[in-house]
């Protein structure tokens, strides 16, 4: 016999507000409704009536995990429409800022994940009070804690302090060695594993086939990453390598972030010890009728989701439309598919590998 | 490439026989004249991207659906459907993805009608 239990719009194992109505056979899982649209406040509507530069902290709001991500891009798009190249050392600043906003994302999402599996004393306290201190480190590059707005076309609002890399290096190395604690931490509790392994399988054809993305992509063994693929700033020369696993269940998704932590502190590193002398400040903010060379501009960024994507029609003065595409909204799509025949209480793990943003899915 | 609505099926198809497997968004514009909708599409393979557009008259707006070749389709046409109120054609009668609001039709057409200021009794 089916019943229909009802999930949310509020409860905690949905990291935000999202409506699941899941109908099952026992505790068998037979099929998944997801409801979203709490969250909507049409910020692309929105943007279409505010100049350029007043746009960025409105999208810091649409992905708040990692809010420097989406900020990036809508300058990366503006620079696009006016046809600015970014000053080689904000290119460093930049990779530098959003390898450690992934870093303090995925830190966030590992301990959201170990508390949905039942690990919540040990593994959450550690990965919030690390992502703490990856924090204090990018309000330090870019003078706030959480919401940066701190891009500028062309560059930044500001250089780095001159002590930064002293202060960086000694944290990539502690993370470095967190990295493995957390590891033994979580895949050595049978708990753990049984709950992640062979869990919410997604094939290499589906996940194409369903256009998902990011970690979720390559933890399914598709060799696609926006910063290797499409080749942006300067993660050519830091010696970046995408991260895949094969399996494509959750125990995979996870592995893929959890290499990825490794990967980001990498090009951090690099990025520091590379870094050019020079200036990286960017454009003012208020800019008197900018001349648009280019009305029509697509850009793509990996963002700690996956790939975001902005498509611009750009007038002088403000978009003329935006659109914005979401990470956390087509990796949500495949919940129902991939959740079908497992039991009830996998659901949550499931959803907590996909990593969705809500106020990111419902824009 | 442009193509017209007619064509629309006949053109993915082409694109999915020479390898383009991964659809990465649908999205449209408007440009008041017409209604223009934009399907973004990849090759995996090798990362190579094609851009497919139909161009819309507002008056009628429908697009055939392409649930059956990409099934990343879905979440992107009930989307568009609601913010451009372009009627999807060929596909089950679906459930509004993101919430109605009242009175609200396709906010984001040019016709939307923002809502007046908030202005104070009191000076």
């Amino acid at each position: 016999m089916i019943t229909r239990i009802n999930v949310g719009p509020i409860h905690p194992g949905t990291h935000g507000v999202l409506r699941l109505l899941v109908d099952v056979d026992g505790d068998t899982i037979k099929r998944v409704e997801t409801h979203i649209g709490f969250l909507h406040r049409g910020v692309e509507k929105l943007v279409e009536t505010r100049m350029y530069m007043q746009s960025p902290p409105y999208m810091e709001k649409l992905d708040y995990i990692a809010p420097l991500a989406f900020d990036e891009l809508l300058v990366a798009a503006i620079e696009g429409a006016l046809g600015v190249e970014v000053k080689e050392r904000a290119q460093y600043i930049r990779v530098i800022q959003l390898e450690l906003q992934r870093i303090a994302s995925h830190l966030l999402w590992l301990g959201t994940l170990a508390n949905d599996v039942g690990q919540l004393a040990t593994v959450f306290m550690w990965a919030f009070s690390d992502r703490d201190k990856v924090m204090r480190l990018l309000e330090e590059s870019s003078g706030t804690r959480m919401f940066y707005v701190n891009q500028r076309i062309g560059g930044l609002i500001r250089d780095q302090p001159p002590d930064f890399k002293e202060h960086a290096l000694p944290l990539l190395d502690y993370l470095e060695k967190r990295i493995p604690e957390f590891e033994a931490t979580l895949e050595k509790n049978p708990i753990f594993t049984q709950r992640m392994k062979g869990i919410g399988v997604l094939g290499k054809e589906d996940a194409i086939n369903f256009g998902v993305t990011g970690p979720v992509l390559r933890g399914s063994g598709i060799n696609y990453d926006t910063r290797s693929n499409q080749d942006y700033y300067v993660y050519k020369k830091l010696n970046f390598a995408p991260q895949i696993q094969y399996r494509g269940d959750s125990y995979s998704r996870y592995k893929v972030r959890m290499l990825e932590l490794r990967e980001s502190i990498k090009v951090v590193r690099n990025a520091l010890n590379k870094m050019p002398e020079g200036d990286a400040l960017g454009l003012p903010v208020r800019l008197i009728n900018p001349a648009v060379k280019n009305r029509i501009v697509r850009v793509s960024r990996e963002t700690p989701r996956g790939e975001g994507m902005m498509y611009m029609v750009a007038d002088p003065q403000r978009p003329y439309r935006l659109s914005i595409r979401s990470p956390s909204f087509v990796n949500l799509s495949v919940l129902d598919h991939i959740s079908r025949e497992h039991r009830f209480a996998d659901l949550f793990a499931i959803l907590a590998s996909l990593d969705p943003v809500m106020a990111d899915v419902d824009r | 490439m442009k193509t017209s609505r007619d064509d629309l099926i006949k053109t993915v198809e082409e694109l999915q026989q020479k390898g383009f497997d991964y659809l990465i968004k649908i999205t449209a514009v408007d440009y008041v004249q017409s209604l223009t909708v934009i399907y973004f599409l990849r090759k995996m393979a090798d990362g190579s991207e094609e851009t497919v557009e139909v161009e819309l008259n507002p008056v009628d707006a429908w697009v055939p659906t392409l649930i059956k070749h990409f099934r990343a389709a879905d979440w992107y046409e009930r989307e568009m459907a609601e913010m451009f109120a372009i009627e999807i054609k060929g596909r089950q009668a679906h459930r509004l993805l993101l919430e109605k609001w009242d009175g609200v039709e396709a906010p984001l057409r040019k016709s939307f009608q923002w809502a007046q200021p908030y202005k104070s009794d009191t000076k």
